[in-house]
């Protein structure tokens, strides 16, 4: 069945139909729907977002023991919490017994989970403390595991704790490949090698499809065109200072990366290193600005030093599907219906460095972040604007094709594009298609 | 005190509150003074810049290029502009001195019509008013959102 130019999906896709699926992504364009179709939606939650690594939280946000923060997962709620055994799990936040929530609060610190229904308690390990009533279960719950569910697979690397809801699957190390060492340059950025994402969140939502959410360096002189006048004012103001001379062209050294599993980057690395000089003399005005220099030179070498201050601990990276790291926050992506998102972007504050660097760095979060920031309301209301027309289905084909005949392809298999080119649509598409199709097995 | 006042108070606050409802920016940033912070914390009514990011954390300057980039053709989160209309009450004074000025907490309650989407946005105010040239003029403004924690989608209105 290979009409796709035609033929609408009229009902939610099975397994059967993975050729209809797989007709809708082709190299260079595709069939809006990915994008609106509530039956896609709900695929995803099954085939992306309950098998797939899943960033739940980073383990600053629950440095004491009895620490915990409640998340999602797809539509799954967790708990990571740092048990008394120091231990950072991430269980399901449902009671044995008849499903409800054992915590209701964001965060906070707790020796138990008390489920409110009939009294039941869990420690922090998940563990079950106490059933209410044994006796009258007779040796029904004898031998069972009457624990808070624990997510079937849960990973870190360098803090950030990621889980999957399937017991199957490749490793994390090798879900992230390359994308690994780009967060670095988050944590790297603090001569310590230590951040805290407790900076304070933006929470904000859209009514528009997840997927939209992206890395695009081809946007930005026209969604962010205020912004760049702004920046003729005063052109070091907020993140002005971290995108100087200009970035989103094709002539600078900026790079767009697609490291396969739908991640990618827009690498500034290149562009940046160019204006070591300009941002070093930035943050010498800042008080603790020399030692930062000093520290960050003993601690990682001139040469690395010199990427991690110019980048700035800037990653502009994507972890399929719902992490990013852009400038100094920590992004997640929670889809909640095909045409509705909501979009958490937590600030990081860097360990062993004065507080005059991390007061600057959450002012120029704030500048451009948030739902009153410079920049991202318009992306925002970008994106509603391209849910609404994709609403239109007369012809239905997106173009992502955009340097598609310069990629370039590292030895590692990294797909590399000018800053403007449309490598991460392509990407992350090019993975949706693979894991919705179900074409590594399920 | 006396009740002309306290007038004075409430008439300032309306005005402020009329000018915000009409996006008169310019006008609206008349009614302040030359050093200013207009801030909308995160999360809760906490404010503390140098571990946490607030909603808006304006000084003058900022709040200057704020207005500016609202005024620019593309400010696409403002185009079309929020219509809005809004309700100030609850207005108490705080170690009011007519001649100098004080503080002022008040409630509000707005409601922000755009692309067909009607949003209620309510909270309190606490306004630190300072005489200047004969003039009461808005030194400091907090906006304490009652849904600073919730996912919200558009903020880039004067609240």
């Amino acid at each position: 069945m290979n009409q796709t130019n035609s033929q609408p999906l009229s009902r939610m896709p099975a397994f059967s139909d993975r050729s209809a699926i797989a007709g809708l992504v082709a190299d260079e364009r595709v069939h809006s729907r990915v994008y609106t179709d509530p039956g896609l939606f709900e695929l995803e939650i099954e085939r992306i977002f309950s098998r797939l690594w899943i960033y739940v939280g980073h383990e600053s946000e629950v440095a004491k023991q009895g620490d915990y923060r409640t998340r999602l997962i797809g539509r799954t709620p967790v708990i990571m919490v740092r048990g008394r055994d120091n231990i950072v799990r991430v269980l399901i936040n449902r009671c044995r017994h008849r499903g409800a929530h054992v915590c209701e609060t964001e965060s906070g610190n707790t020796k138990l989970f008390r489920c409110a229904f009939h009294g039941w308690v869990y420690d922090t390990t998940g563990a079950v403390m106490s059933v209410t009533g044994k006796e009258a279960y007779g040796t029904r719950l004898d031998g069972k595991d009457m624990g808070l569910t624990p997510a079937p697979r849960v990973d870190r690397y360098r803090g950030f704790v990621f889980a999957s809801l399937s017991p199957r699957g490749e490793d994390l190390a090798s879900y992230l490949g390359p994308a690994a060492a780009v967060i670095d340059l988050i944590v790297d950025a603090s001569p310590t090698s230590e951040i805290f994402v407790d900076g304070g969140t933006h929470k904000t939502f859209m009514n528009a499809n997840w997927k939209l959410v992206g890395m695009d360096g081809y946007h930005p002189h026209y969604v962010h065109a205020s912004v760049v006048a702004a920046w003729k004012r005063d052109a070091e103001s907020g993140v002005g200072s971290t995108h100087r001379d200009d970035p989103f062209n094709d002539d600078a050294a900026t790079r767009t990366r697609d490291f396969g599993h739908g991640h990618s980057m827009l690498d500034f690395r290149a562009h940046r290193i160019k204006h070591f000089e300009q941002q070093c003399a930035f943050l010498r005005k800042l008080s603790g600005g020399d030692a930062y220099l000093e520290a960050m030179n003993a601690a990682y070498g001139p040469e690395r030093a010199a990427t991690l201050v110019s980048v700035g601990g800037d990653p502009h990276l994507a972890a399929f599907p719902n992490l990013q790291l852009i400038h100094n926050q920590v992004r997640i992506i929670t889809p909640i219906a095909v045409d509705r998102t909501e979009v958490t972007m937590t600030a990081v504050r860097l360990g062993g460095v004065s507080d005059a660097i991390n007061f600057e760095r959450l002012r120029q979060h704030e500048s451009f972040y948030g739902p009153a920031g410079a920049g991202s309301p318009d992306d925002m209301e970008m994106f509603e604007r391209a849910q609404r027309g994709m609403m239109a289905e007369v012809n239905p084909w997106i173009e992502i094709s955009r340097g598609m005949d310069r990629e370039q392809i590292d030895a590692d298999g990294t797909r590399v594009g000018l800053i403007t080119d449309e490598v991460p649509q392509r990407g992350l598409m090019r993975y949706w298609k693979e894991q919705m199709t179900g074409a590594n097995g399920v | 005190m006396n009740w002309n006042d306290f007038r004075e108070v409430e008439l300032l606050l309306f005005r402020e509150a009329e000018l915000a409802a009409k996006n008169e920016y310019q006008a609206w940033l008349g009614l302040w003074a030359q050093e200013l912070l207009y801030c909308v914390p995160c999360n809760s009514d906490e404010v503390n810049p140098a571990s946490k990011i607030a909603l808006i954390y304006d000084d003058r300057p900022k709040l200057e290029e704020r207005l500016f980039r609202l005024t620019t053709p593309q400010a696409h989160s403002q185009r079309p502009q929020s219509r809005l209309t809004r309700v100030v009450s609850n207005i108490v004074l705080a170690d009011y001195d007519p001649a100098t000025g004080g503080t002022a907490t008040a409630r509000f309650v707005a409601t922000e019509v755009r692309h067909d989407r009607q949003t209620l946005w309510a909270g309190s105010t606490r306004h630190t008013l300072i005489r200047s040239g004969g003039e009461l003029k808005i030194r400091e403004k907090f906006v304490y959102l009652v849904n600073s924690d919730t996912p919200m989608s558009n903020l880039t209105f004067i609240i």
